[in-house]
């Protein structure tokens, strides 16, 4: 064939490459896994943000599941001190950057999972404290979402988590009792800055749900419980005393550490994409919350709430930022994680470790 | 079921026997801390009951009729006139409810978002069942077989003038289309007696605009003596149930389908205003005491 031929038979085998290229994915989309079933195979995890306490609890319970071969953790920092005594031969830390590139890729590269690559990615990595948030805060925020993904991608992992929060709702006197993953999302330009890296970061994941190879999933969880975990409730609840608006009472379902690292465990056991909320099972006024614990909270009127609130930061009395997401305490916010319990909870028998919790 | 420590202190004395076992037959489905999932709240519920019932029988005396047209058991909604500046209407409605279905049934209002702007009162509302009106809202309660009471004129009927009494604002559509969807019947009821409460001479326009409320009312009492002048006046409230109206389906895709359905809604309530004023004035000529 000469090459005037090539060049005219050029567009048709284009053509036809890509009409089987279209085939091959609806092949594939046809086939792909039942939402729920088993993931195969043994579990190569990589867990980003691994100083955070729901990090640690994962890892723990991970290295507790024999049918996971082994676990890298990662952080900017040193490794959380309850890690230091796993296995060696299951557990490895690498203190990274994840804003970097390179120092992403790296991770990709190491040794120890070059012959047995990571299958699942699990990304905790987020600078969520309001307090000094600088362009740095947000680049990490950003970038470390656009780069693991990527490299997810690239590298075939099969499937990528990235935690997200229930901040992303838009929540006011017009709030539904139960708010689903189709819900209005807070996208006011006044907002906090960490709110608008959430949201970013979770449309980078948004934009590669479709992939045939990674499963990209987001969670949204309800505040989080625990102790020293760093979430908006949870800092409230530490306060000495917490501050409440006058007159105002909203409903929340709140989760613990425990449990969110259980439906991570379900996330990353079992096949499924797409976003979910998680939430915990009890339902409740905020004040029920805490008379529960015992915690006495100091009403103020509504107008005075942040600068008290700053006044309290001064003398170390608190680490909740009450101007973070302001209308937390003033309207409910119910996640309804339906979606998560039909397609993951239902189906913790199927993933050994989680059914005997 | 209802009945702890603060109902029983507060709710109980105010409640003769029969009431009060009715109060405790009341299932609140507990989501973990006496409230249900829209926070309904089982104390409070006791409590609002028994100062509505109060109101109810010795206050507003209030005469109804066509209670069998309120359905035993599902979902429905409950439509019709909304007036008095403070609604008093819809307390009497949901008590009227309360009172007469067996078991009782709680009637769940789609509330203007402003009210939860309050401080105080939003909590109130949403510990009483009350929810935002929202799409979701309705969708939740109606699939989970609630009663569910809609005021089509919207929260500015509330806001009548005297010189409007008994006029009907034009209906949102709303209502229709949520029956439509969900394929639950739409129960009408005219309310009568609310309008004389209160005697709203004027609408402060600019004022209900500054405070983000519908309207500021100003009357012969308000707000010369304080929140003392929106005390109603202790007049008989007449309401009527109508007949079931089963919606059409094409109300959903159909605009002229919509707007005739609203209307036979509108008509029904009208009709209902009509007898009640009648009753009205039987009661009035001393024929039916």
């Amino acid at each position: 064939m000469s090459d005037e031929d090539k060049v005219k038979a050029k567009p048709g085998r284009r053509k036809r490459r890509d009409t089987m290229r279209r085939a091959a994915l609806v092949t594939k989309v046809d086939e792909g896994p039942e939402p729920g079933a088993l993931r195969e195979g043994r579990r190569r995890v990589l867990v980003a943000g691994a100083h955070r306490l729901v990090a640690v609890h994962l890892i723990e319970q991970l290295l507790a599941d024999p049918n996971v071969e082994a676990v890298l953790a990662v952080t900017r920092g040193a490794c959380p001190p309850s890690l230091l005594g796993a296995d060696p031969e299951r557990f490895h830390f690498v203190s990274a950057d994840l804003s970097k590139r390179r120092q992403v890729d790296n991770l990709f590269l190491l040794d120890r999972f070059r012959d047995g690559p990571f299958d699942t990615v699990v990304h905790l990595a987020f600078q969520g404290d309001p307090t000094g948030y600088t362009q740095r805060n947000h680049e990490f925020n950003v970038n470390s979402t656009k780069h693991m993904l990527e490299a997810s991608l690239r590298h075939l992992v099969g499937k990528y988590i990235f935690l997200s929060s229930d901040a992303v709702y838009r929540i006011g006197a017009r709030g539904d009792y139960k708010v689903r993953e189709d819900a209005e999302l807070n996208l006011d330009p006044s907002v906090h800055p960490i709110l608008r890296d959430t949201i970013d970061a979770e449309f980078i994941c948004r934009a590669k749900m479709d992939d045939l190879e990674t499963e990209v999933m987001v969670l949204r969880p309800s505040g989080v419980f625990g102790g020293g975990v760093v979430s908006g409730i949870n800092l409230l609840f530490e306060s000495n005393p917490p501050m409440l608006p006058v007159g105002f009472d909203p409903m929340i379902n709140p989760t613990t550490k425990e449990h969110l690292s259980r439906d991570l465990l379900l996330a990353l056991n079992l096949h499924g994409k797409g976003v979910y909320n998680v939430a915990g099972r009890t339902v409740g006024p905020l004040s029920k919350f805490l008379e529960e614990r015992g915690i006495v909270p100091v009403r103020v009127p509504g107008p005075a709430l942040k600068m008290l609130n700053r006044a309290q930061r001064a003398l170390g009395k608190t680490r909740y930022h009450a101007g973070f997401n302001p209308r937390r305490l003033y309207y409910s916010l119910v996640l309804d994680d339906a979606r998560f319990e039909k397609i993951f909870r239902t189906h913790a028998a199927r993933v050994p470790i989680v059914s005997e919790d | 079921m209802l009945g702890r420590k603060r109902n029983k202190k507060y709710a109980r004395p105010l409640l003769p026997a029969r009431e009060w076992a009715r109060v405790e037959s009341y299932m609140v489905d507990d989501a973990g801390f006496g409230t249900d999932r829209f926070g309904t709240d089982a104390d409070m519920l006791g409590m609002g009951y028994a100062l509505g019932y109060w109101l109810h029988r010795h206050f507003f005396r209030v005469v109804s009729t066509g209670h069998d047209h309120v359905p035993k058991k599902g979902g429905g909604v409950v439509v019709g006139n909304h007036s008095g500046v403070l609604p008093f209407d819809a307390m009497m409605i949901a008590t009227d409810v309360f009172r007469h279905t067996d078991p009782p049934r709680l009637m769940r209002y789609m509330v203007d978002y402003f009210v939860y702007r309050i401080p105080f009162l939003g909590v109130f509302f949403r510990s009483m069942g009350q929810m935002p009106g929202t799409r979701a809202n309705f969708d939740g309660l109606i699939e989970e077989g609630h009663l569910i009471g809609i005021f089509p004129e919207g929260a500015e009927a509330l806001g009548k003038t005297a010189d409007k009494a008994y006029d009907l604002y034009p209906f949102s559509p709303g209502h229709v289309e949520l029956a439509a969807r969900h394929g639950v019947p739409v129960i009408p009821f005219g309310l009568v007696g609310a309008e004389e409460q209160i005697n709203m001479v004027a609408n402060f326009e600019p004022l209900a605009r500054l405070l983000r409320v519908p309207y500021f009312p100003i009357t012969p009492t308000f707000p010369w003596l304080g929140p003392m002048g929106l005390l109603p006046k202790p007049v008989r409230y007449f309401i009527t149930y109508g007949e079931p109206i089963h919606v059409d389906p094409a109300a959903l895709t159909s605009m002229e389908a919509r707007e005739r359905e609203v209307a036979r809604v509108r008509d029904a309530v009208l009709e209902l205003l009509d007898e009640g004023q009648r009753t009205r004035k039987r009661y009035a000529e001393g024929k039916d005491e």
